[in-house]
């Protein structure tokens, strides 16, 4: 932590999300998330790598309110977003917050039934309440930004994995979320199509939004990060920027697992 | 065989037989929309996660799955205006019983169709913050509907076939006008055949219809 706070350069924003002691297990065995803690400031794109079950997806799911967690807090904005208990009745979780997050999954979860734009405009329409006119106009906007206006009209089943994945990226980002969550979204791609969708999540990073990308492809998180942290057993092992952590590790545990890493490219 | 058949007598009275057709057809399509609409809703609350939700959406099921239409049918004509000193006339009567069947049927087509539809959706459906109501509206059931089209055509067919069972109770329907017409006429050969036909007529579009959507599902749905 005191590795960030003295040399970041995004020290005069503010702090987007603060998580703080959270825990999580699914059984007496498997805990998930070990007292783990993480700040982000905004206008970050951190990536967070580490070996299967250190509980980076966990810690997405958590944050789209789509797990629970056992213990902790984790503030958005400031203001408390979720609170942790082992009793059901005693956690709470803020929906006016929630909506401000986006998050885009593994398999697209594109919308088979919809239309690209359709997919766009569903959550704008009927969460929002914006006209459809106006979805229309700011889902089209996207869609050209991501090079995609000539699928507006098709299905979801008439694009490639690359192409879906930008879709669901767009589709996130019509509800103008101030924080964005990447579960993945490159491991079900070919490698061409990574890089077309890695180039949108530098668009994004360029553009300032907070982002946190889970992945386990090191190219990815090397290229877009601004941060990059190494999780492992539930826990934050090790951050740092990229060049930090990828060639001068401080940590065994980091060591070892970017080495199977550098072993397999 | 020696038996010389004539259609005559039938189709003099024709007319009568259209007059139970379009009963049939009422009865048929009454049903089929009860059971499109409450067959969705009570797929959900039989795969809701509630116990005290989910278990009496699969009695229900279980019991109209589990025993004869025809009893079902006798039993809501005799029963449910002593039980519950209801009386509706015999259509609206057949309708309900038809109806109430068709939808634990048609549950069964949904709930597959519904567990077709992979988690990973209904996670986006809470990151795209859409309340369950929307969820189910506007992203469930359009897919589950598709999917589930070709058994819930089955099914409604069936329905058609099944709803000569009211005859029993005295709806003036097709089977109900045949029966009569055999019996004026004594020409019970001539009459239910063509009243087969009329039946065989009016299934074997729909029929082909359901495979016509199958295939045109294999191209489209596929993603």
């Amino acid at each position: 932590m005191t590795v960030i706070e003295k040399s970041s350069p995004v020290q005069a924003r503010s702090t987007i999300l603060s998580i703080k002691n959270v825990s999580k297990c699914f059984s007496e065995n498997l805990i998930v998330m070990d007292n783990f803690s993480l700040q982000m400031q905004e206008g970050e794109c951190i990536s967070i790598i580490g070996p299967s079950g250190s509980g980076k997806s966990t810690l997405l799911r958590v944050l789209m309110g789509l797990d629970t967690i056992d213990a902790g807090e984790i503030d958005f904005q400031k203001r408390l977003y979720i609170k942790g208990a082992l009793d059901p009745r005693k956690r709470t979780l803020d929906e006016l917050a929630r909506r401000k997050v986006g998050m885009v999954f593994q398999h697209y979860t594109l919308f088979p039934h919809l239309s690209i734009l359709s997919n766009l405009i569903l959550a704008p329409v009927k969460v929002l309440k914006k006209s459809k006119s106006e979805a229309k106009e700011h889902g089209m906007r996207l869609l050209e930004r991501f090079g995609l206006e000539s699928k507006a009209n098709q299905y979801p089943s008439q694009l490639s994995g690359g192409q879906k994945q930008r879709v669901a990226i767009a589709r996130a980002l019509m509800l103008e979320p101030k924080l964005l969550l990447l579960d993945e979204i490159t491991s079900a791609l070919d490698p061409e199509m990574v890089e077309e969708v890695q180039k949108v999540i530098l668009q994004l990073a360029e553009q300032k939004m907070s982002m946190i990308v889970v992945t386990h492809d090191m190219q990815v998180a090397k290229s877009v990060a601004s941060r990059v942290v190494f999780c492992a057993n539930g826990k934050v092992v090790e951050q740092g920027r990229p060049d930090e952590i990828f060639k001068t590790p401080k940590e065994a545990r980091t060591q070892e697992f970017l080495s199977k890493f550098l072993l397999n490219s | 065989m020696n038996y010389s058949s004539s259609f005559t007598y039938v189709f003099d009275n024709f007319d009568k037989l259209l007059q139970g057709l379009w009963i049939t057809l009422q009865l048929t399509i009454a049903a089929n929309i009860i059971g499109i609409v409450f067959g969705f809703l009570l797929s959900l609350l039989a795969i809701s996660k509630f116990r005290l939700i989910r278990w009496p959406a699969q009695l229900y099921i279980e019991f109209f799955r589990c025993t004869p239409v025809l009893l079902q049918v006798i039993w809501f004509f005799y029963c449910l205006p002593i039980i519950f000193d209801i009386y509706l006339d015999p259509v609206p009567m057949g309708v309900l019983a038809l109806g109430l069947n068709l939808m634990a049927f048609n549950a069964e087509a949904y709930r597959s169709g519904v567990q077709a539809i992979p988690r990973e959706q209904l996670d986006a459906c809470v990151a795209l913050s859409l309340n369950p109501f929307q969820k189910n509206l506007y992203v469930i059931l359009p897919q589950a509907f598709r999917i589930a089209l070709p058994v819930l055509i089955t099914n409604g067919i069936s329905i058609l076939q099944q709803s000569s069972l009211v005859a029993i109770v005295s709806v003036a329907d097709l089977m109900y006008e045949g029966k009569l017409l055999a019996t004026d006429s004594y020409r019970p050969f001539e009459t239910y055949s063509i009243v087969a036909l009329i039946y065989l007529a009016m299934a074997l579009p729909i029929g082909q219809m359901v495979s016509w959507i199958e295939r045109r599902q294999e191209r489209t749905l596929h993603s």
